[in-house]
């Protein structure tokens, strides 16, 4: 039996789990080709983070090298951009002018850092934080670099600046919005995590914008729109993500921001699937790393087990990874009219933690500086679980409370 | 140096060793035998002394704790005047000084001292001494008034002697015992005991209680009769009649010791006439009275113990009578097994009634009304100015401060902001006199804030001298700790206040058995059997005689040497004809009766408190079997005013409130409820029970009636519900708190009849602390918060909306005034340690949130490796970030094991 071709564009954490998930199933099923625009193997993005702040180092979170794409007969190829899909003639051509042709395609080409409408972004040293590339740069010049400037106050950022401000480095954070964390958290836990953040020597400017970056070649200094002006030999972009959609939009797949499909990963073309940050389902783009692992497992059902298993958005818990800060914050995380929230808050201690309750169940969480438990809200949440009776004691943690609400499956999920 | 510590390193040195010390307990009157474990000036131990009569090596809950009420953070231990520390001579000159000018100006009537049965014997002495014969007036009374007054007038006019017949071996030798109005078993618990221990002991004894609440003492009762409130001299007129009708009687007796029974007979036929009519007058059933009757008129050996629900009566001294009639009648008394006994309520209530420290008595068992008596006692003490009528009693006296009469008022010892009737009144009064000296112990009493001048007095194991109990047993009660700070006692006090008034002659004592041989002298002068009290075997008493003192009951003189357990045994009284009188007593029901609506309240004691607290409200376990003012209600009644058991509700009278915790039961007749007469506004925020009752008086002894108030009452509109726990003594500022002294601070129950901001009323209640950690719910149904300054535990605030208390978790009363470490941190406001469940410890996998403790767990089941715990926990297989801490706790775990 010949063996089909499989080709996954893209070598970021998406591809790399999506290898393994395949193989896990049928090592045989596939003749595999990974291409990538970037040189290393498959590496853990998400632990950048500590290697800018020297808590590891860039050898130990590349997963997959060279050797082990050669042992196990898969071809790599990297540092090559594919630049466009024939769907019709089931081919790929690539930077190089290499054409590959494919039975089964998957994209994975992740995600690049949003825009930001400063001028002057073209400088040397106004870069983003996403690949090992650019954690070398940052390393590089934090040899000499006394000022860095990060723009964007999201978890990102917020390591960003963390793993400078640990190599010594005065950082200052700007953020658009008046706290951090905006998205994950409410004024009161935003303002102790910028606290936090102080203590551990990042500045902050909330509530303003980059005008414009100050320099000749290389970066000086940025100009805010409230007029002041920092000095800055770093800046690093950290505003966001925006999905890398084009190769396959260009092909004419369907999409809007992502690369759309449905719950079982295909495209709008039945042999090309897509996975990860390029992708979109039911209108929702991803960001972080749970849902992407869930994508790889129903698409890996699907191509090696020819099993349905259909892929659900379902909220995602927030964490950051800045040493010694702990946020855990899922679901809702501002309080409306028509909810009841319960708040624990020892300022002096920097611990925050709020449950969102709606009709009696758990619609967000906010924890900030102890997290405990964090995850078994969170199934309380996605379970909508009554909870009304296990409060207030409850948002302290399982341990205080003499009855714990129970949750139970729902009735469609137990006969599944 | 090594000199030095060879010295450290001696034990002896390090350790002082413990003595023991004989004395007796300050609390009731039951006058209890304390062996006392004395360890670097502290009493470190109680025990009942084995040898004492009264109790024989047994002591209650509040006795056995008298050790652990030593250190009050409120103990008065400098002179104050106007609140400013001032010196022993600067705050005796001014009094001193007010003194002379008032009676200079004004005469001596306008001047009063009010005491207390707390007061030993000697310095019950020197007062009566000092106002009566030296500054000239009668004007002293005591808190005895309040308790005892009934009982010394009806003994008076039955005996011609304020004398208890009986001693506490007749109430275990008796056959029939009768306690009437008598809480024994919380207000005299050992005496309780000993009648437990003799019904188990000879079980054909029956005990009969007679109180219209059904209390702990009925829990031995034969027969209870909850008769209705006052109507006590119906049922002992009935019973008169029924002895009569029943040949009953013992004729011999009544003919050779007794007169004026007829009339007696008389009277009590008409008013109660038969089983049937008692029984419809004290609203009981016409069986128990007969029962109960038939037991009286069948028995040789009958006791009948009465106490506070007799005497706190408009008629207690009528009721008085009305029993020991029945017992005169049938030759009842004098004999083992047979007395009538009043029971006294305070530890030296009788000693106070020997010196005639009451308005009404002049010394010794001699009074105003034989002008011999005056003249004999005036010549004994080299009086200036001794004072010939009776004085003002309690409820008058204060009567006469509101009105101007008196002008300086000296306390000592007592609390009559709050144990007076009408006690907002009395503190009005005392807030418009222009005098207030004060003696206390303790500095903020609700009496002591009234004061002018407030003067430091010894207390308990640091006083020194004699008390006199129920059954006429002396004992002495030893000073043996230095008295701390610049306390001094109160005869000393008073001995230097009257030398500063110029009466340079007969106060100059040096020790307290100089003050107790003038007393036994005074005993004995022209005394031959004509006072009951005589104590002339004890007049030459050496200091060492007196400080190895042995209990001893009187009269002790050259008859009977070594005292005498009981009197009247011959039928030898001390009337004029030497006969025991019967007093025709016309029953009749308290002052004012309930108006529709109103409920009737009684008053009362609990087990573990004593009087107004300021002493037993210093022991937290002393708080655990009633940590707050409730009301006892029936179940009709907490329906009618819809309030539900352990809500709150609340009894108003005279402009003054109680707020108090229901109890609902069917011990309470129904209209009528029962109230704990300690609380103060020391403790609690309104339940002074005292402001409620009415200043209704007896028009013979002038006791007043603290057992029948009527009273509007109300379920309280509670808002919300909650308890504070904090080292600081605050005053919160809402409808209802009970203070509840904790071992390192207070616990404050609280209740609220307005929602409040609780961040501005915890703000303004701790204005130092800036370090507060808070639990809120949007919808204000639950507010919690913690204070802290510098990192210690300073206050615990929980509250809920409604009148459910949240649950208070005692644990928390341990972090008070400690550092608590993180994990405790967190947990106060859950107000539990958190052993619901297993302290996941340190968070080392974010993602799946796996905590060390699993970690380390599963290490030790065998998991080497990142990889074998992620399939065990699943850590590190989401974002893998913690795979290297994985690691290095394995690494450790394995390289420990």
């Amino acid at each position: 039996m010949t063996q089909k071709k499989l080709i996954i564009v893209g070598n970021g954490m998406a591809a790399g789990r999506m290898v393994d998930e395949l193989r896990a199933r049928d090592a045989e099923r596939f003749a595999i080709t990974i291409i990538g625009d970037e040189i290393h193997g498959s590496y853990n993005r998400i632990m950048l983070s500590p290697v800018l702040s020297g808590e590891t180092t860039a050898h130990s979170i590349v997963q997959k090298t060279a050797e082990w794409y050669a042992n196990n007969n898969i071809t790599f190829l990297g540092g090559v951009r594919v630049t466009g899909i024939d769907q019709h003639a089931q081919t790929i051509t690539c930077d190089n002018g290499n054409q590959l042709d494919y039975d089964e395609l998957i994209i994975a080409t992740g995600s690049r850092p949003a825009r930001i409408p400063a001028k002057n972004q073209a400088l040397a040293g106004v870069m983003a934080f996403r690949t090992l590339n650019d954690v070398d740069t940052i390393l590089q010049r934090s040899q000499t670099a006394q000022h860095a400037i990060v723009v964007g106050g999201g978890l990102l950022g917020l390591e960003a600046a963390y793993g400078m401000a640990v190599r010594g480095i005065k950082v200052i954070l700007i953020h658009r919005s008046g706290w951090l964390l905006n998205r994950q958290l409410d004024k009161a836990s935003g303002k102790m995590l910028e606290k936090v953040m102080a203590s551990k020597g990042v500045e902050f400017r909330l509530g303003v914008e980059i005008d414009t970056f100050l320099g000749e070649g290389h970066v000086t200094g940025a100009r805010l729109n409230s007029g002041e002006v920092l000095p800055c030999q770093i800046a690093i972009i950290a505003t966001g993500i925006t999905p890398n959609a084009e190769l396959g939009l260009e092909a004419g797949l369907e999409g809007n921001r992502g690369i759309k499909v449905d719950d079982y990963l295909t495209t709008s073309h039945p042999n090309i699937s897509a996975i990860g940050e390029c992708t979109e389902h039911n209108g929702q783009t991803f960001g972080l790393v749970e849902p992407i692992w869930q994508h790889c497992i129903s698409l890996a059902d699907r191509l090696c087990l020819n099993l349905q298993t259909a892929y659900q958005n379902t909220p995602v818990a927030t964490k950051l990874k800045v040493s010694g800060v702990q946020v855990f914050s899922a679901g809702e995380w501002m309080t409306a009219e028509h909810h009841r929230e319960f708040v624990y808050s020892d300022p002096a201690r920097h611990i925050y933690r709020k449950l969102i309750l709606d009709n009696n169940r758990l619609v967000g969480i906010v924890f900030f500086g102890d997290v405990r438990d964090g995850q078994y809200f969170f199934e309380l949440m996605e379970y909508g679980v009554d909870v009304i009776n296990a409060m207030p004691q409850l948002l302290m943690g399982r341990a205080f409370c003499a009855q714990l609400p129970e949750i139970q499956l729902q009735p469609d999920e137990v006969a599944a | 140096m090594s000199a030095l510590i060879a010295i450290h390193l001696e034990p002896t040195e390090v350790e002082p060793a413990n003595h023991t010390e004989q004395t007796t307990c300050c609390y009731c009157g039951v006058g209890c035998g304390v062996t006392a474990t004395v360890s670097n000036n502290q009493v470190v131990m109680v025990k009942g002394r084995e040898d004492h009569p009264a109790n024989f090596g047994r002591l209650c809950v509040k006795g056995s704790s008298l050790h652990q009420t030593q250190q009050s953070p409120d103990r008065l231990l400098k002179p104050q005047l106007f609140g400013q520390d001032v010196s022993w001579d600067e705050a005796l000159d001014y009094s001193a000084q007010k003194f002379k000018d008032i009676v200079a100006e004004h005469g001596p009537d306008a001047v009063a001292f009010y005491l207390s049965g707390q007061l030993l014997t000697e310095d019950y002495y020197v007062a009566n001494k000092l106002i009566k014969g030296f500054i000239g007036t009668a004007n002293v009374d005591t808190n005895s008034r309040l308790c005892m007054a009934s009982a010394v007038v009806a003994h008076k006019r039955a005996f011609g002697s304020d004398a208890v017949p009986g001693c506490y071996e007749d109430v275990e030798q008796t056959d029939v015992l009768i306690l009437v109005g008598s809480n024994t078993a919380y207000a005299h618990p050992v005496t309780f005991q000993r009648i437990v221990k003799a019904k188990q002991d000879r079980p054909h004894m029956k005990v009969i209680v007679l109180d219209p609440r059904r209390t702990a003492t009925c829990d031995i009762a034969d027969i209870h009769i909850p008769l209705a409130p006052g109507s006590d001299a119906y049922f002992f007129n009935g019973l008169l009649s029924y002895l009569a009708e029943h040949n009953a009687l013992d004729h011999d007796y009544i003919n050779a010791h007794t007169q004026g029974f007829d009339e007696a007979l008389a009277i009590a036929k008409t008013q109660a006439g038969s089983v049937h009519a008692v029984a419809q007058a004290c609203d009981v059933k016409d069986q128990d009275v007969a029962e109960v009757f038939a037991l009286f008129a069948k028995n040789v050996k009958v006791v009948t113990v009465f106490s506070q629900g007799i005497n706190q009566s408009s008629s207690g001294v009528d009721k008085g009578n009305a029993i020991i009639n029945c017992h005169l009648a049938t030759g009842k008394i004098g004999k083992v097994g047979a007395t009538p006994f009043s029971i006294t309520g305070q530890p030296n209530a009788m000693g106070g009634r020997e010196v005639g420290g009451l308005a009404n008595q002049l010394a010794a068992h001699m009074g105003f009304d034989k002008q011999d008596d005056i003249d004999r006692v005036a010549t004994f003490w080299q009086a200036p100015n001794m004072a010939q009528k009776e004085g003002l009693k309690a409820v008058d006296m204060f009567q006469a401060i509101d009105d101007g009469r008196i002008k300086a008022v000296w306390i000592m010892a007592t609390n009559p902001v709050v144990s007076m009737p009408d006690a907002d009144f009395v503190k009005r009064a005392l807030e418009e006199c222009e005098l207030v000296i004060v003696s206390e112990a303790i500095a903020n009493t609700d009496t002591a804030k009234t004061a002018h001048v407030l003067l430091p007095a010894t207390t308990w194991s640091e006083k020194h001298g004699t008390v006199t109990n129920s059954e006429r047993c002396i004992s002495l009660q030893k000073g043996f700790l230095p008295p701390p700070g610049e306390t001094k006692h109160d005869w000393d006090i008073m001995s230097i206040f009257a030398r500063k008034m110029g009466f340079d002659q007969g106060f100059n004592y040096q020790h307290q058995v100089e003050i107790f041989r003038e007393h036994a002298a005074l005993s004995a002068l022209d005394n031959p059997r004509k006072r009951a009290f005589d104590i002339s075997a004890m007049a030459d008493m050496t200091e060492a005689q007196y400080q190895t003192m042995q209990p001893i009951q009187w009269p002790v003189n050259a008859a009977n040497p070594e005292g005498s357990k009981r009197l009247f045994s011959d039928g030898y009284f001390f009337t004029p004809n030497n006969k025991a009188r019967f007093i025709a007593v016309t029953a009749r029901m308290p002052v004012q009766p309930p108006k529709v609506g109103e409920v009737i309240m009684n008053t009362g004691r609990i087990r573990d408190q004593w009087h107004t607290m300021s002493r037993t409200g210093t022991a937290p376990h002393l708080l655990g079997h009633a940590a707050e003012p409730y009301i006892d209600i029936h179940p009709e009644d907490a329906a009618r005013i819809g309030v539900k058991d352990n809500h709150l509700a609340e009894l108003s009278n005279r402009g003054a409130r109680f707020i108090g915790r229901v109890n609902i039961t069917n011990a309470q007749r129904q209209g009528e409820v029962f109230v704990p007469m300690h609380w103060n506004d020391k403790y609690a925020a309104s339940a002074r029970a005292d402001a409620l009752v009415n200043p209704f008086t007896d028009p013979i002894c002038g006791q007043p009636e603290f057992k029948h108030s009527p009273v509007a009452i109300k379920a309280h509109n509670t808002q919300w519900t909650g308890f504070l726990v904090t080292t600081q003594d605050v005053v919160p500022p809402c409808d209802y708190w009970a203070k509840i002294t904790a071992k390192h601070g207070y616990k404050f129950r609280l209740a609220g009849s307005d929602a409040a901001n609780f961040d501005d009323w915890l703000q303004q209640l701790f204005p130092a602390i800036t370090d507060w950690q808070t639990l809120k719910d949007s919808q204000q149904q639950h507010y919690r918060a913690a204070g802290f300054i510098d990192d210690t535990l300073v206050v615990v605030f929980n509250s809920e909306q409604g009148n459910n208390m949240p649950n208070e978790g005692r644990w928390l009363e341990t972090l008070l005034g400690q550092i608590p470490n993180a994990m405790n941190r967190f947990a106060i406001l859950a107000g539990n340690e958190g052993k619901g469940g297993e302290d996941e410890g340190a968070i080392v996998c974010s993602c799946f949130q796996i905590g060390t403790t699993a970690i380390n767990k599963a290490i030790k089941q065998g998991c080497d490796s990142a990889q074998a715990l992620g399939q065990k926990l699943k850590c590190g297989t989401n974002c893998g970030s913690c795979i290297p801490e994985l690691n290095g706790l394995i690494k450790r775990a394995t390289g420990q094991t």
